[in-house]
């Protein structure tokens, strides 16, 4: 049993269960919240419905002393006033009964799928807002987190590979990087998030220079770390008897080398940029989608953010994918 | 000692047109320790153009140690290597070697592989980004050339492979190719077949058995011979049947706590491709070799043993008389 390797329909099947089983917890989650949610509206009405049951009675009991009373004046007044009290209170059970009977609460804290649908997908599709110019959440939301990432992910990986290169190669730079770069790669980036609040405002340079910071000291060891690694001295001296000059042996022969390497270890750095650059965003921002799920959070509505979770899930997916194929493409002597 | 002498084009000629050696290295003085293991002891030795000289010695004697300096990418801690008269300490385009492993960029396929030295002998970064048109040109002039040499060691077939692709015995002839295509002034082999199994070490001995006829040849033709090579081996019936000279580096002499030296130099019978490889004629010599280099027999007596070049000389005014 043990590391046995089982068929590929087997995998399947056990996968696609795996998913399966997801979606039906999901569901029942749902589900008995939806109740949960009715029962509770339902006991609120019972218990309205005794109150008004007992005020009744009361009013019933008024009622019949007011009828009793000699005084002419007090005994009509008493009547009149006990008979509206009495329709009041007719009216009211009226609603709370129906309310008893057919429970209309909805929930939005685990939504159902019908509601992740309406309330969720199809409203972050649609144009939204109360003036004149409307907007799609979703793409204004995507859009916005997506340039930021995008942006500092190439500046951060650029200047990574440079420092990481120039580090693995030149003891120098090594000796005078390494101190602060072990320093603040243990550093959590998200505690330091206030100071960039603070000293760069709040603008789009200041989510590339906090991602940046959470990235690039530990993506520039990772890379020099490989550079002397992964390549032999024989390489280096081999390259030298083919004439290679410095910046070609840089260029040549040790970028190529550990490029599958730098491929990899940016590619596990997206996930914790993300994570970053969603806290930021959660914390400051006026648009993005740490901005919308911090709205829905105050809101306790979950369906857009059920929506922008999953799209963050798939996204994550795809760009992996992608990064491993074009390792793939790029270096495809490196295998798997 | 020597070999046959009934064919002339076999006769080991470490002669320039005028008669003198044209020595393409010389090694003065050259000595090397790590802290206080003494390896390298006083070693001197020139090596002529168009000699394919075997390297042997115990492990640890400092063979590699001798071939790093030579190299240039660890220069000797005394005494100096010098190179057509010119001392250096750095490696060089001129001196191209064979490691036993990592010979070859795993990155590039085995035509790039041979290619990449006259790519970055011949051309820049800076011309290879600004004026593409040309080098795409000259790049398709270097990938023909690289398939022509991996045509002639054999590899035809494998020029798109990558080297995790290839069998050692691959390897090694691709690497052997990618040095070769410099032409360097001489080749370095530090074990090279060291790792092969025996058909594949056999037949790669074979192909440096090759490149000593195309030495004879240009030789015949008053050329200057093409190549020059030094090799390292542990198998002294390798060293034997592919050189045309031995070399014993060994501690086992007067000065031997100050590390080894060259304590055995003399010609090596010569082989042609085609000729059947006879062991009994390594016998005399390879006994000779295991005491002299493997043992400390001839301690006192070991520079009867370094005696190539007055065995030339010798035979030099044997043939003028
Ligand atoms: N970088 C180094 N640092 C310290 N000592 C070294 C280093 N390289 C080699 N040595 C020592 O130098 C001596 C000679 O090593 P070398 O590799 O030249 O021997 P060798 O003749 O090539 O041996 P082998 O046949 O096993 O390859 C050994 O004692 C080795 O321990
Ligand atoms: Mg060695």
């Amino acid at each position: 049993m043990i590391r046995q390797p089982i068929s590929g329909s087997w995998r399947a099947g056990l996968g696609l269960a795996s998913i399966l089983l997801v979606m039906l917890l999901y569901t029942a989650l749902a589900s008995s919240r939806q109740r949960t949610a009715r029962r509770e509206q339902q006991e609120v009405a019972q218990t309205r419905l005794s109150e008004l049951e007992e005020q009744r009675v009361d009013l019933q009991r008024d009622l019949e002393t007011a009828r009793a009373e000699t005084d002419q004046t007090s005994r009509e007044r008493g009547v009149e006033q006990a008979e509206s009290g009495l329709q009041r209170n007719a009216e009211e059970t009226e609603k709370f009964e129906a309310l008893r009977d057919q429970p209309t609460k909805v929930d939005r804290t685990v939504p159902s799928w019908s509601m992740l649908l309406q309330d969720g997908l199809i409203r972050a599709c649609t144009p939204q807002g109360a003036f004149e110019r409307k907007e799609i959440w979703l793409v204004e939301d995507f859009k916005a987190t997506g340039l930021r990432l995008l942006t500092s992910l190439l500046v951060g990986i650029l200047c990574s590979v440079v420092i990481g290169l120039l580090m693995g190669c030149l003891d120098p730079v090594d000796a005078f990087l390494m101190p602060p770069f072990t320093f603040f790669s243990k550093v959590p980036a998200t505690a330091v998030l206030p100071i960039f609040f603070v000293v760069i405002q709040i603008n789009f340079s200041m989510y590339v220079a906090i991602i940046v910071f959470g990235m690039l000291p530990s993506l520039a060891q990772a890379i020099s770390a490989s550079v002397r690694k992964d390549v032999p001295e024989e390489l280096i001296f081999k390259a030298y008897t083919l004439g290679a000059s410095q910046f070609e042996l840089i260029a040549d022969v040790i970028f190529k080398k550990v490029l599958p390497r730098i491929l990899d270890a940016a590619r596990l750095q997206i996930g914790p940029a993300l994570v970053l650059l969603v806290a930021a965003e959660w914390m400051v921002a006026g648009e993005g989608i740490g901005y919308r799920l911090r709205l829905f959070y105050q809101r306790t509505d979950m369906t857009v953010v059920f929506v922008y979770v999953f799209l963050l899930g798939v996204i994550g997916l795809v760009v992996d994918y992608a990064l491993i194929w074009a390792r793939r493409k790029l270096c495809p002597w490196f295998g798997e | 000692m020597n070999a046959d002498s009934s064919s002339p084009a076999k006769q080991p000629s470490p002669t320039a047109e005028n008669g003198q050696p044209d020595i393409v290295l010389e090694c003065q003085q050259v000595s090397h320790w790590f802290g206080d293991n003494k390896v390298l002891n006083n070693v001197n030795l020139r090596i002529a153009r168009g000699q394919i000289v075997a390297l042997v010695g115990p492990s640890g004697s400092g063979k590699s140690t001798l071939l790093r300096a030579i190299l240039g990418t660890h220069p000797p801690k005394s005494g100096q290597v010098v190179m057509d008269g010119a001392p250096y300490r750095k490696p060089h385009r001129d001196r191209g070697i064979v490691y036993q492993r990592y010979s070859l960029f795993p990155f590039l396929t085995a035509e790039e592989n041979v290619a990449f030295g006259p790519m970055l002998d011949q051309t820049s970064i800076p011309f290879r980004v600004f004026q593409f048109p040309k080098w795409r040109a000259q790049r398709a002039d270097q990938l023909r050339q690289a398939g022509e040499l991996l045509d002639q060691v054999g590899l035809g077939h494998a020029k798109r492979k990558y080297p995790s692709e290839l069998s050692g015995g691959m390897c090694q002839r691709v690497a052997i190719a990618q040095a070769l295509i410099m032409r360097p002034k001489l080749l370095l082999l530090d074990e090279p077949f060291g790792a092969l199994d025996e058909s594949t070490r056999e037949s790669l001995q074979l192909m440096l058995l090759h490149l000593y006829q195309e030495n004879i040849d240009a030789r015949a033709k008053h050329q200057p011979e093409p190549h020059t090579i030094l090799i390292v081996t542990h198998e002294l019936n390798e060293a034997l049947y592919v050189s045309d000279r031995i070399l014993g580096l060994s501690q086992y002499h007067q000065g031997g706590s100050e590390g080894a030296t060259i304590v055995y130099d003399k010609p090596a019978p010569i082989f042609q491709p085609h000729e059947e490889r006879d062991h009994v004629r390594f016998n005399q010599q390879k006994e000779m070799l295991l005491k002299s280099v493997f043992s400390d027999e001839f301690i006192q007596h070991h520079s009867e043993f370094v005696s190539f070049w007055s065995e030339v000389a010798s035979e030099r005014q044997q043939l003028s008389h």
